[in-house]
């Protein structure tokens, strides 16, 4: 469960924001809403001027980076230098965790991983799959998507995908939408609207 | 006519003045025997050697400092890495050789450890990464804060500290930079003069027995203290200009790499 009530300040930019759900949750709105914003508060790279950040129940507000667990995952987060497989467990390697090989071949499967060389020759889709695949192999507390399932020729599906891997690690996703319609493929939808205020609720996945 | 272009390059020409005069006189109507000798070869290996691990040292324990500069917002610590090049360059001599003086305590305590500055390869070293240093870190840091930080944000987010972030994610990705900035450091320690004139004079360890940096040769020869006089020391310094060239030229060829 994820519970963010955050007002951020980033330059001219003031963003009140206030969300919660587990699971899946779509964060919709239109370029410069603040989606990216409060994708990056909740993953403290931006300081939080008032309120907090729980996941499961855990204040996490005033938690460094690197003790948060919560991975930010943009078209831009990979790692050229390693090839796939080292990079997909190279998160839970950092944390001393051993995925089992059959699980590591079917979530790359499922996100239609099906490369062996450097993730820096590969497609920007498939460093994005590549890069997915990682934060969820990490196990962390949650996946923050900043627009990274934009540009993939199956979004839907990989979205779909995603959520359903991510629910059985029992990991929450908040995925941020350019488009309303993606609040389908999730459990919550919540809508920016211009930088302001509280996000709008509507009820998803109906 | 672009006067701008014109004004750019007549400044560069007078930049590169003492440059062509040298090459000109050494390799050509001043040149001598003893410019190309044993001596100043010895003088120039040595320089090369002393340097190159120089900008080892400068990248173990400097490249540290430019990432903190690139990712931090520490002001104070920015400007206090350009002292060491901003103050008369023999007064970094006199440090190290006071900091390594039997008569202080730091000098008492080094000694004990065996660690002695006076005309060795690692007082020569030392100076050299104290005159080099500034100028790794100030090209490492524009390298830095030029790439894109999204990669180690993924990384922090997965649970990886700052310093394991730099070597298992930047580091890998930043060997133009990297070589750039090592190149270019390297360039600033061959061309060293005043510190090492104070504490490296001349060092008397194998292999380098008796054997003196070349900025301090070139000097030596000129002020009469070696045979060859001005002539030598011409022909020595264009020997030097021409091992330090490709090295400065390859340094920049680099960093244009890099900036792609």
């Amino acid at each position: 469960m994820i519970e963010a009530k955050v007002s951020v300040q980033a330059g001219e930019f003031r963003l009140h924001a206030e969300l919660q759900g587990s699971g899946t949750i779509c964060l919709a709105g239109k370029n410069g809403t603040g989606k990216t914003t409060l994708l990056r508060a909740i993953a403290g790279f931006l300081p939080i001027a008032e309120g907090f950040v729980r996941i499961g129940g855990t204040d996490i507000t005033k938690s460094s980076v690197e003790e948060r667990d919560v991975v930010l995952v943009t078209p831009a987060t990979y790692f050229p230098h390693l090839g796939v497989d080292s990079h997909v467990t190279w998160g839970a390697k950092l944390k001393g965790l051993r995925p089992e090989k059959d699980y590591v071949l079917r979530l790359k499967s499922e996100l239609g991983i099906d490369y062996q060389g450097t993730v820096g020759d590969l497609s920007r889709g498939m460093q994005q799959r590549v890069a997915l695949a990682t934060a969820l192999l990490s196990s962390p507390r949650a996946v923050l998507v900043d627009e990274a399932f934009l540009g993939l020729n199956d979004r839907e599906t990989i979205i779909s995908r995603y959520g359903k891997l991510a629910r059985q690690a029992s990991v929450d996703v908040i995925f941020s939408s350019q488009d309303e319609a993606d609040g389908t493929l999730a459990d919550h939808l919540y809508v920016l609207h211009d930088g302001l205020a509280t996000p709008k609720q509507r009820e998803a996945n109906t | 006519m672009n006067w701008l272009r014109v004004i750019a390059i007549a400044s560069l020409l007078l930049l590169l003045v003492p440059i062509f005069v040298l090459l000109y006189y050494g390799l050509g109507p001043f040149r001598d025997a003893a410019g190309f000798g044993t001596q100043v070869i010895r003088s120039i290996e040595l320089t090369l050697f002393s340097s190159a691990l120089a900008v080892v040292a400068d990248f173990i324990l400097f490249t540290p400092l430019a990432y903190y500069l690139a990712r931090g917002n520490d002001r104070i610590s920015e400007s206090l890495v350009d002292i060491p090049v901003s103050v008369p360059h023999p007064i970094i001599g006199v440090a190290l050789l006071i900091l390594d003086s039997p008569v202080t305590p730091t000098g008492k305590f080094l000694l004990g450890l065996q660690i002695n500055f006076y005309n060795t390869i690692l007082g020569l070293v030392t100076a050299l990464v104290i005159m080099s240093a500034p100028i790794y870190v100030k090209s490492m840091e524009p390298y830095f804060e030029s790439k894109d930080p999204s990669p180690e944000e993924f990384a922090m987010g997965m649970g990886a500290s700052r310093l394991r972030t730099l070597y298992s994610v930047v580091l890998p990705n930043s060997r133009d930079g990297l070589t750039s900035a090592s190149l270019i450091s390297m360039s600033r320690a061959l061309s060293e003069f005043g510190s090492i004139s104070i504490i490296a004079f001349y060092v008397l360890q194998f292999p380098f027995y008796g054997v003196s940096p070349a900025s301090v040769t070139i000097y030596e020869f000129f002020s009469g203290n070696m045979s060859g006089g001005l002539n030598a020391a011409v022909t020595a310094s264009a020997a030097m200009i021409l091992v330090a060239i490709p090295i400065t030229l390859a340094g920049h060829m680099f960093r244009r790499r890099a900036g792609r």
